[in-house]
This record gives structure tokens, sequence and C-alpha cells, in this order.
């Protein structure tokens, strides 16, 4: 009996269900939709602010001190102390490990080159990795500062081996062009001897404009750079880029100051600053910081996109709510008299608002589930419009986690609407409600 | 706790030990924004088992306060009121509830029928909200007031007369001890209005308790008391006795 009039009511009352129906409907395929983006923007902005390069730089922290003689400062351009090219990986075995997309460690060194008119000209060359997997893994990662700065334009190819790739600056000055052979002394500068001095040809596979001070440099592989500074397995700086959260104050503290519960939690937020902190643990000797700027543009657009997401999911909810409070109001209205029967044949007060609860709750569940699939169509729609450019266009958005969530949210905002029309119901006068039917 | 009534003290009482219904000063008001109106003012009777009472009076008289009262849809201001020996002022909304549905079926002057549920399925809902549905009972119940051949009818498709016996088979469906008939009458031509008084008589003859509500001279006639109202008092007939009062419309 109980699915009798159940069904009878969706069959009755269709034109009222369909409307309350698609009024949840809207808010849940919104909440959807937003709940889908919101759990992959932090990615997709990353992805997207990455253009503007890493968001942590590692230094050897004695290169940080000043080093002056009556004011004036010796300290070489490396500062004299590196960190160990071999340490890198263990930037993938700290705790937000997975969170690092992107290394690319230098190591700059001065080039004495032999133009071909014969003159000896000076350059500065920054050792890279190009292509550099981190472990011997076959799906290990492949890092390396093209990818960390995508904005660089290349012509030819990225170096192996003896190759370099000359910037468009230099190349220019020195009349260079893609397949020219470069003769290359090693520098004294590089702390070489001349009586140690070598040379030999560097084979230019391309030419790179960056827009900054890179395209006066001859851009190397690491390992080459090392052979020619005479520094085996050094490396001066390393730029890391990572999947952070928004800086908040929280994430500004100084961990050493706090309790022990507060310091986890911290530890075990992938903010800016934690991350640098744990690489500092886990390479000896380093000092890593935040690059601010992009770290916090990422975070500030983050959280404004958030915002915006809650509150347009917040108000489509809303407004589920209101729909489903008045369609629930005039239900209970029109089947006012068939709510004085029930209570005069003994039905209680609970079996009535059961049965208006399950009307509404059936409802919310199918409108919800069909909301589900609709909102995730949309999010990979949205994704697609907004972030063309991240190559996450055919990204699927179903997310199974979603659906319970959005099941849950529909029967919240279903059973919150209706329940004033239900109380309201309930408090009825039976013989008032038979009487008036009458 | 409340002292128990002292029947033999009531001035119309007929044989109050076997009192069904017992109103004992009962008297219902209602606060509204211009004070408090008395409805029913210190009623005191009683109506034993297997009784047919005709509760009469004009329009404001009370009955339908009466009513409400008796069939446990509404609770007294103050006074004593017994159904089936139970103090039903004292009880919760949900144990009213319960008991109404064990102790009162309701004939309604509007039948009051589901219009989109079958005349089995009007029956079967007041076994439902009772207990559980048992279509065998239900149909029996149809066959008993002789519409054993229309029970799959909706509503809309039964004559008035028919949806009252519709009606009156739901009222029976849960063996209630009281049939609380609101103008079972007052909607019918006279065919259909003979054949439903011949089925209250069968059911009083089964041994029902009948309390009815009526502006028809006719229809009180068959009770075997008249309960008459007028402005909130009651003026009760005994049986076979003239009336204390003659209330006309």
């Amino acid at each position: 009996m109980f699915f009798r009039l159940l069904m009878e009511s969706f069959r009755r009352q269709r034109r009222r269900k369909l409307l309350a129906g698609i009024a949840i409907l809207l808010g849940t395929t919104a909440v959807t939709a937003m709940l889908a983006l919101a759990t992959t923007i932090g990615d997709r902005i990353h992805k997207e602010l990455a253009v503007y390069g890493a968001n942590i730089v590692v230094y050897p922290k004695t290169d940080l001190l000043d080093v002056k003689i009556g004011g004036v400062d010796v300290k070489p351009a490396t500062g004299g102390s590196y960190l160990k090219e071999s340490d890198l990986a263990k930037l993938r075995t700290i705790f937000w490990g997975n969170n690092i997309t992107g290394i690319s460690p230098e190591l700059p060194v001065q080039v004495d080159a032999t133009a071909p008119s014969g003159e000896t000209l000076h350059a500065n060359g920054l050792g890279l990795w190009f292509d550099h997997a981190l472990t011997e893994d076959a799906h290990a990662q492949r890092m390396g500062a093209p990818a960390l700065h995508p904005w660089w334009k290349l012509q030819g190819i990225w170096p192996h081996d003896s190759d370099a790739v000359v910037g468009a600056g230099l190349a220019a000055k020195w009349k260079l062009r893609i397949g020219d052979r470069l003769p290359v002394t090693l520098s004294t500068a590089n702390g070489v001897t001349s009586g140690d001095a070598r040379s030999f040809a560097l084979r230019v596979s391309g030419i790179v404009s960056t827009g900054d001070k890179t395209e006066e440099q001859i851009l190397l592989p690491l390992a080459m750079a090392q052979t020619i500074s005479g520094l085996p397995g050094a490396v001066w700086r390393v730029e890391v880029s990572a999947r952070t959260k928004p800086e908040d104050a929280f994430a500004r503290k100084d961990p050493e100051t706090l309790s022990p519960k507060d310091h986890d939690r911290w530890y075990c937020s992938p903010y800016a600053n934690s991350i640098a902190f744990q690489i500092r643990e886990a390479i000896p000797g380093a000092q890593a910081e935040q690059v601010r700027r992009v770290e916090q543009s990422e975070g500030t657009v983050l959280q404004r996109i958030s915002g915006l997401m809650w509150l347009v999911s917040a108000a489509a909810l809303l407004a589920a709510g209101f729909a489903v409070s008045a369609a629930m109001a005039t239900a209970i209205l029109e089947r006012r008299g068939e709510i004085g029967l029930m209570r005069s044949l003994g039905a209680s007060r609970s079996a009535i608002a059961l049965l208006f609860y399950a009307e509404t709750g059936l409802l919310a569940v199918f409108a919800g589930v069909v909301g589900y699939l609709l909102g995730s169509g949309l999010a990979a729609w949205l994704g697609a419009r907004i972030f063309a450019g991240d190559g996450g266009a055919a990204e699927a958005v179903l997310n199974p986690v979603l659906l319970p969530v959005v099941v849950a949210l529909a029967l919240a905002v279903s059973i919150a609407g209706s329940t004033p029309s239900i109380r309201s119901a309930l408090r009825m006068d039976p013989s008032a409600i038979l009487r008036a039917d009458a | 706790m409340k002292e128990l009534p002292n029947f033999s003290s009531f001035d119309d009482q007929t044989r109050p030990d076997c009192a069904v219904i017992a109103l004992h000063g009962v008297t219902r008001e209602y606060v509204g924004h211009a004070g408090a109106v008395r409805a029913l003012s210190d009623a005191t009777f009683s109506i034993v088992a297997g009784e047919w009472v005709a509760i009469t009076g004009p329009s404001g008289s009370g009955k339908s306060t009466l009513v409400n009262l008796i069939g446990c849809l509404d609770r007294p201001t103050s006074g004593q009121l017994k159904i089936d020996n139970v103090d039903v002022a004292s009880m919760s909304a949900t144990e009213l509830d319960r008991f109404r549905a064990d102790k009162i079926g309701f004939i309604f002057q509007q039948f009051h029928l589901i219009p989109y549920l079958s005349a089995l399925e009007n029956v079967m809902l007041a076994q439902y909200f009772h207990s559980m549905t048992d279509e065998g009972e239900a149909r029996a119940a149809l066959e008993k007031v002789g519409l054993g051949k229309r029970a799959e009818h909706l509503p809309s498709e039964l004559s008035g007369g028919e949806q009252q016996r519709v009606c009156i088979a739901r009222a029976l469906i849960n063996n209630p001890p009281i049939l609380l008939a609101d103008e079972p009458t007052g909607n019918l031509d006279a065919a259909n209005q003979e054949i439903v008084a011949g089925l209250l008589k069968d059911l009083h003859g089964q041994g029902h308790t009948i309390v009815m509500v009526t502006h028809d001279p006719e229809m009180a006639g068959l009770a075997q008391r008249r309960i008459a109202l007028s402005h909130g008092k009651v003026f009760c007939h005994p049986v076979g006795g003239s009336p204390v009062v003659t209330l006309r419309r």
C-alpha cells in the first residue's frame, strides 16, 4: 500500500514533481560540475601557471653567506659551494614527493670559445638537464629545463652529449647557425690551469629564445658543464615545480614554534613552505626557498575560483531547496483531504511524514543521479573550455566519489525544503480538514 | 490519579457499567483572537456497548466538537472522556492515533474515499494504517455491504450510495467497537438513503455501537436514543423516553 500511495503521488502530480525534480536536477548539476572542477582545478591551475616557472628554488646553504674583504664581495658567482646531483633523486622521496612535477638543476660555467675569425670569445654557459630520468625506472618522469620553461622557443633540438644550444642573442652576435661547430677551450675561470687546458668542439644543435639573460648564454648538458668546470656531480642551483596548496596564515607559521600536533598538520599540508622544509630535510646542506610570486599568484587564483564555485553551488542548492519547498507546499495543500482522512483512519504523524519524505527522497535520489551525470558532463565541457591549453580537454570528469556526495546533498536539500510544509501538514486538524473538504 | 466518575449519579444513564463511551463534565474551549469560546459545556452522558445513538442539534450547537472528541480527533479542555474504559484525555498524540485506529470506524457524509484508489484499496488503506493489509478480508467487507463485484472500481465509477457503502466497509474492516457516522445519509438520494439505513440497522443488529450525527429526523428515529445539543449543552433522551428539548431544522 505504501508503494502504491508513493507511485500514485508521482503519477498524479507529474507536473509538480517534474518542476521540483528539475530544480533539484539543476542544483545537483551545478554542484557536481563545481565539485568535479574543484577537485581538479588545483592541478589544472598549477599546469597553467607552470609556464611562469618553478615555485621552489634550492641552493647550497653556505652559498647564502656573503664573503666580503674590505667591503668588496669576493664570493664567486657560484658562491663556491655546490649540491650533489645524486642527491636530487631524494626530492621524490619526501612526504609530498609525488607533488613535485618538475626539477631543473643548473651549473654555470665560463666558456672560452674561438670564433671562426680566430678571435677568442668569452661567454657564460649553463649546464642543465634537458630530458633526464630521475630514476632508473623506465616509466620515470622526464625532468629538465625545457619542461620547467615552456615559454622557451627553440629552433633545432635540445642537446645531447657534446651538443649545445646557443641563446638567440649570442647566436646573432657570434653569427652562429644550427650545425656549426664551436671550438671551446676549458677556461681558467673554472679553476682549470693553463697546463691542463684542453679544447674540443661543441656542435650547435639549436638556438633558443628565452626573453631573459639566458639568450646570451650557451646551454649545455649538465654532465658536460661538470666536465668543463672540473666539478663532477656538482649542481649549483635547482629549480623545482610542485603542486601546492594556497598559502594561508597557517602556512606562514614557523614550524619550529608549532605544537607537535600543529607541526604534523603543517608538515602534512602541501604548502610550498612545508615542501621546501622537507627538501631541506632530505638534502643535506640545501637551502630551499619558495618563489613567492608564482606561488602567491597560484594561491590567489585558486582561492578566488574556489570561492566563486562554492558560491554558485550554494546558490544553486538554495534555489533548489526553495523550489522543492514551494512544490511540496502546493502538493500538501492539494492533498489535505487525503491527509485528514489518513489521520482519521489512525495514521500516525510519523507514517504520514514518512510518506511525504519518501516522495521527496525518491525524487531527490533520481534527480541527484541524473544531476551527477549531467554535472560530470558539464565539468568536462567547462574544463575543456576554461583550461583548453593544458592538454586535458578530453579528460573524463566522472568521479564516482562525487556520486554519494551529490545524492546526499540532493537529499539534504529536498528534506530541508519539504520539512516546513510537511510539519504544517502534520499540525493540521484532521476534523477541520475533513469538514472543509466536505 | 483522577477519581473515576460515579456513573450512577449521571442523569441519563443506561447501564453505565457497560458504557463504551462515557463523558463526565466534558468541556471543550477554543481560544481565538476574541477570547475563549466554549464549544461544548459540561457534557455528561454515556453510551453503552451495542447502543445506537443519534446526536442532533442545529449548526453551531457543538455536534462537531462532540464527534471530534468521541472520535479521538480532539481532547477535552476539562472533564473526563472514557472510550472503552480508557481515559483518552491523558493520552499522547501518538497513543491517540493508535487508539483511534483500534476503536473508531468513521463514516463520513462526503465519503472521503481516495479517488485514485479502487474500492478495494480504499478499504485496505484502513487496514494499512491499522496493522497490515489483507485483501481477502477487504473483499469480504465489500461483499458484506453488497459491493463484491465493484471492488476494482474507482470511486468516480460508483454511485453516491455505493461510495457510502465502501466508506462503511472501510469503517468496519478493523472491527472497531464504535462506528462514528457523521450525516451518513446527508448526501444520498432516498433510494440510497434506504440502503445505507438498512446497512446501519444490520450492523446494529450484529451488536455494533453506532454514534450517528444527523439532521434527518427519520434517521434519528432509527436510533435507540437521541442526544440533543444546543449552544454547547447536552440534552439526553433515554431509550423510549420523550425528548426533553425538541429541536427542529
